[in-house]
């Protein structure tokens, strides 16, 4: 009854058209046929972001060494488009999961992108050095090779918990 | 010119030093002036931006720990600025 909730909710159905770290153009259709676990975040990030991603490259890594399952696309994409750029993004995913993709665009595309999945993003004040934080949305998200959104992982979910469901939905699918 | 993000290595520096001073805080009833050298060691290791959103964090952890243990009292709450 919640996966059809989530399903009516139809999130994700904007296309998004970003840049990933090397700079190669990506659109939301290029990843159809995959499933995608997403998260938006930023690379000046104190604490969650870090953790969060960790997680993700973590889930990853359970359900890869899973025989038989699809691949899972990890993507990472920024809430901080100011900063975040293709260079910025490189040396911030290195960290994580290598095939964690990280996309970053101009302020119009980013928004749009986060729009796309609702999620809530404000830059707050700067400092003397210009630095500052960017409030967000805390969710990892997964699609189906549709495209849609198909379920979300909150702060309290283990990567356990999240390649458990992930998992449960490719075998449902 | 933009900064660079912290790395790995130096998110972990900032969190290592900012878990010393927390500890230390622990130790002494949150009694900061028994704390400088650790407060000066977290606010060397981390950006200026990080230090505030880590204060904040822990008010709001002690805050929530408080409410837990204590329980909600709401002119204590309507006190709290």
């Amino acid at each position: 009854r919640r996966r059809a909730e989530l399903r009516a909710l139809a999130l994700g159905q904007g296309d998004f058209q970003l840049r990933d770290q090397e700079g190669r153009p990506r659109r939301k259709a290029d990843f159809r046929g995959q499933w995608v676990l997403l998260y938006f975040g930023f690379t000046h990030c104190p604490d969650v972001c870090p953790e969060e991603l960790g997680k993700l490259s973590h889930a990853v890594e359970l359900l890869e060494r899973e025989p038989g399952l699809p691949p899972l696309q990890p993507l990472f994409i920024t809430v901080d488009p100011e900063r975040d750029d293709a260079a910025a993004m490189g040396r911030y995913l290195r960290d994580f999961h290598p095939r964690l993709l990280g996309l970053t665009g101009t302020p119009e595309e980013v928004r749009a992108a986060g729009r796309a999945y609702r999620v809530y993003a404000s830059a707050g004040p700067r400092d003397e050095d210009g630095d500052y934080i960017v409030d967000h949305t805390i969710l990892i998200y997964l699609l189906g090779p549709d495209g849609l959104f198909l379920d979300c992982y909150g702060r309290s979910k283990s990567a356990q918990d999240i390649a458990r469901s992930v998992r449960r939905h490719m075998d449902t699918y | 010119a933009k900064m660079s993000a912290p790395t790995m290595e130096e998110r972990k520096a900032c969190w290592g030093a900012r878990d010393e001073f927390w500890q230390c805080l622990d130790r002494h009833a949150d009694d900061a002036s028994k704390c400088e050298k650790l407060r000066r060691s977290f606010e060397s290791r981390c950006p200026q931006q990080w230090v505030k959103y880590f204060d904040k964090r822990r008010d709001f952890l002690k805050y929530k720990k408080k409410l837990e243990t204590e329980g909600y009292h709401p002119s204590e709450a309507a006190g709290k600025s």
